[in-house]
Parts: structure tokens; C-alpha cells; sequence
């Protein structure tokens, strides 16, 4: 094969392997430079009405709020856990512990990170979602690198979008 | 194609020992003893190829309707038997008739419904075995099992058949596999894709561009054509709408258009002439009505707009008259 005969074959063949190169490296490589996230965050599950929260942070505290649910209606059960960012794991607390965490409900934390929900998958034709099953999933966001977070969202087929899940409440001071 | 084209092709193929002298002058005696049976014949072959293609993806439809309606009731051997065990079938059929030049064109038409059947035969196979047919891991093995068989295939047997199945699996390989590392990443959105199509385009364009080389040069006007749409339909959304307008695609986008105007003399397409001239229309439309339609009001902004679209009609025919005619 003559290389000049077959220029543009070698370069149809290397764009999408060189694609396929730099979508990796502009996934993993920012990772390996960013500093490691060090605040933990509180978040809830379950607490969600039609848009409405029952818990929100009020200078620098957890507090509830009435919400009106109709009659028939019954709200799941909220629950609370603070999750460790350089174990990417979480733990369960009660809420009265949740009340005693000093919060700060700024989107980005003081070491540069926010959580973020994933972007919608567009799947192999642009227009339709992808069928994967993690729709819309969590992640921490900072320095140009973003992490997939393992939270304890909940999944028993109420809520499609895991922003419906799970909400971040503060990071902890 | 054009007497020289044809001439030059003719030259590149001896050049290549793909064709002999004998064969040449077997083809100029017989177009000068009977014209208009030749003509006739190539009428019929034509309407026996397409049949054959028909018939192929009736024989897919009547195997996807079977599993669909009778899915609960079959066993799991039952489904992959008639799916997969179906595509394998047609692909072993092809391999034995492809042997037999008579019957090359049927060897064809099986592998066709192969190329349909296995992707189906796969996915049932790999949800009997408890997996999300739906996620991009699923998506790039069942891609790239095709695109390996179909590859392996085109080296044995050198057939442009396989040159499309493995341009149309190689492109559902890139983009599963770009979905399966990315998956929802927040820095990747929906422009991401754009880009994937745009390389898209580029790719086939180029591919085009290399079968006008081999004795594959009848891919080429498919390809020209799916390349510069797919091209120039990216580069146009990546543009996007005032105000979240990409001020560098936006710019960028009336050179890209006149550069493949352009190339479509160079390489004598119509597809690129063609789909410059719809997609520069199309631009001129979405920045008058983008930026003028409230500046300039939306008369003056239409009849500005329809001047423009009929000076793109006149450059469009006479470069047409002038160089692909």
C-alpha cells in the first residue's frame, strides 16, 4: 500500500480511534492532576413533592419545614447521610445528628468541588436517550475532573431522575 | 461518470493486474453488437437486485415479528435458535453460494439478511443470559462481535457487501463505545454527540474519497453524500440558537460550506454541491431570522433572505452545468 495513495484511508481510520484517545484522556487524565476533594457533604433521600423540601439549610443549619401533603397522600421516609469524599462512601445518620453538623450550602465547596448531576445520555442516534439504567447519576464536579458518586440514592421505581432521589444539602464544615 | 473518468478508471485498474486486456475489448465488442438487449438485461438485474434485498428484509421482518409476538411463550434454546441460529444460517448459505459466480448476487442477499439477523439474534442472546441489552457495554460487544465477523469476511472474500456492513457496524462501534466511556459525565453534553457526528461525516467523506481509487468506487456517491450531510448537520447545530449561539462555529460554517461547494468540482460530486448549496440556504435562513429578523424586521429580513437563496439556486447550476455535467 502506498501511503500517499492511501492518505485518506489512514486518516478516516485514525479520526475515530484519535477521538476515541482524546475522550479518554479528557476523562481520566484531569483526574490524576485535580487535588484530592476533601469536605464532606450531607444529603436526603426521599424528600421531594412536587418540587417541594421538607429540609433546607438556614445559616449553616438543618431545618425542617411544613409541607402541606393532601390527605390521601403519604411521604416516604426521609432519611439522612453524610457522605466521605476521599472513601466515596456514605454513612446513615439520624436527623437529630444531622442537626448538629455546622453546613454550608454554597454550590461549590471551600476546596473547589460541587456535586452535580450527570448529563443526560444521548445513546448512538443523538435524538434517544441510551437505555442505561443510571440516568442522570451523581457526580463531583472540580479542576476540571469529575468523579461518579456511590450514593444511597433510592431506587424503588417512584422516581426516574435521581435528582428526584437525592439532594445535596451542604457541605460540612 | 464521463468518458475520461472511465478511462482513467480502466487505467488504474490494469495498473492494479484487476483487469485484463482480454476482458476490456470483450466488454467494447459486446456494447457494439447489441445495445439495446445489454440495456434491457441491466434493467431486469437490476429489479432481480433489489428483489433479492426486498426478499432479505422480509425474511428479517418475518423472524423479528415471530420472536415479538410468540416472546413469553418460547423457550430460551427456541430464541436464540431462531434468531441467531437464523443469522448464522444465512451467513454459512452465503458462504457456500458465493463459490458459484452464477450465484454470487443470492450470496448477497443472504448475507443481507445475515447482517440483519445476527444484531437481533445477539441482542435475544445476551438478555437470555441476563443482560441490559439497552447499556453501551451490551451495545459495543454486539457491534464489535459484528464488525470482527463482517472484517474477517471482507479479507477473505474482498466483496463490497461487506465494505457497508462494516462502515455501518464500525459507526454503531464508535459511538457505543464513546457512550460506554463517557456515560454520563457532566462535562460531556449534548454537543459531544455533535462532535461524534461531525467526525462521522469526515470519516465516510474520506472513506469516499479512497474508494474512487478501487474497484469499489460505486460506495463512493453514498458515502460523498451521508458525509457531507452528517458534516455539515453538525457543524450547522454546533452553531447553535441565540443565546447560547457558538460564535466560532457560526463563522466558521459559511467557509466549511464553500469549501465543499468547492471541492464538489474537484471531485466532480454532485452530493457535495447538492447538500452545500440546501445547507447554505439553510444558514442563511437561521442567521436572518437569528439576528436581522428583529433589527431589520421580518419583511425586509424575508426578502434579503429569498435573494440570497435564489443567488445559492444560480450558483448551484452553474457550477452544476459547468463542471459535474
Amino acid at each position: 500500500m502506498k501511503p500517499q495513495k492511501n492518505i485518506s484511508l489512514i486518516i478516516g481510520l485514525a479520526i475515530p480511534f484519535l477521538m476515541i484517545v482524546l475522550v479518554a484522556a479528557s476523562i481520566y487524565l484531569p483526574g490524576l492532576f485535580a487535588p484530592q476533594p476533601t469536605v464532606n457533604f450531607l444529603y436526603v433521600t426521599d424528600d421531594n413533592y412536587y418540587q417541594g423540601h421538607a429540609y433546607v439549610v438556614e445559616q449553616g443549619k438543618l431545618t425542617k419545614r411544613e409541607v402541606k401533603y393532601p390527605e390521601h397522600f403519604t411521604p416516604g421516609v426521609t432519611r439522612f447521610f453524610v457522605h466521605d469524599v476521599s472513601a466515596n462512601d456514605s454513612k446513615e445518620v439520624s436527623f437529630g445528628e444531622a442537626q448538629q453538623l455546622h453546613l454550608d450550602a454554597n454550590v461549590k465547596s471551600s476546596d473547589g468541588y460541587e456535586v452535580v448531576y450527570g448529563s443526560a445520555e444521548y445513546g448512538f442516534f443523538p435524538l434517544l436517550f441510551s437505555g442505561d439504567r443510571d440516568h442522570n447519576s451523581m457526580y463531583l464536579k472540580g479542576h476540571s475532573a469529575s468523579k461518579k458518586l456511590k450514593l444511597q440514592t433510592l431506587n424503588d421505581g417512584r422516581y426516574y431522575y435521581s435528582r428526584d432521589r437525592a439532594r445535596f444539602l451542604g457541605w460540612i464544615r | 461518470m464521463n468518458k475520461e473518468e472511465l478511462l482513467k478508471h480502466v487505467r488504474s485498474l490494469a495498473a492494479q493486474h484487476l483487469i485484463t486486456r482480454d476482458e476490456v475489448t470483450a466488454a467494447f465488442d459486446a456494447g457494439t453488437s447489441g445495445g439495446s438487449d445489454d440495456q434491457e438485461v441491466t434493467h431486469q438485474t437490476g429489479i432481480s437486485h433489489i428483489l433479492y434485498y426486498v426478499g432479505g428484509a422480509v425474511v428479517f421482518l418475518g423472524i423479528a415479528v415471530l420472536i415479538w409476538q410468540h416472546w413469553s411463550a418460547l423457550g430460551s434454546a427456541t430464541k436464540i435458535l431462531s434468531t441467531l441460529g437464523s443469522g448464522i444460517a444465512a451467513y454459512v448459505a452465503a458462504t457456500f453460494l458465493i463459490r458459484s459466480e452464477r450465484l454470487e448476487t443470492a450470496s448477497r442477499a443472504f448475507y443481507f439478511i445475515s447482517a440483519l439477523v445476527m444484531p437481533l439474534g445477539l441482542h435475544v442472546t445476551f438478555d437470555v443470559a441476563g443482560l441490559d441489552t439497552g447499556s453501551h457495554g451490551v451495545q459495543s460487544l454486539v457491534s464489535g462481535i459484528l464488525l470482527m465477523t463482517f472484517l474477517l469476511s471482507y479479507f477473505v472474500y474482498r466483496k463490497t457487501v461487506f465494505t457497508i456492513f462494516n462502515v455501518i457496524f464500525g459507526t454503531w462501534l464508535f459511538f457505543s463505545f464513546t457512550d460506554l466511556l463517557v456515560g454520563s459525565n457532566p462535562n460531556f453534553n449534548w454537543e459531544f454527540s455533535a462532535y461524534r457526528v461531525l467526525c462521522t461525516g469526515l470519516v465516510y467523506a474520506l472513506l469516499g474519497h479512497y474508494f474512487t481509487q478501487t474497484s469499489q468506487r460505486a460506495l463512493t456517491g453514498a458515502l460523498y453524500g451521508f458525509g457531507v450531510f452528517l458534516f455539515l448537520g453538525a457543524a450547522l447545530a454546533l452553531g447553535d440558537w441565540k443565546p447560547n449561539q457558538n460564535g466560532f462555529w457560526e463563522l466558521v460554517f459559511p467557509g466549511l460550506v464553500f469549501g465543499v461547494m468547492f471541492l464538489s468540482v474537484y471531485l466532480k460530486s454532485k452530493a457535495f454541491l447538492t447538500f452545500g448549496s440546501i445547507y447554505l440556504m439553510v444558514y442563511i435562513l437561521k442567521i436572518t431570522a437569528e439576528y436581522f429578523a428583529d433589527s431589520l424586521g421580518w419583511p425586509l429580513a424575508l426578502v434579503l433572505t429569498g435573494l440570497g437563496l435564489i443567488a445559492i439556486g444560480y450558483l448551484h447550476l452553474n457550477l452544476k452545468k459547468k463542471y459535474l455535467s
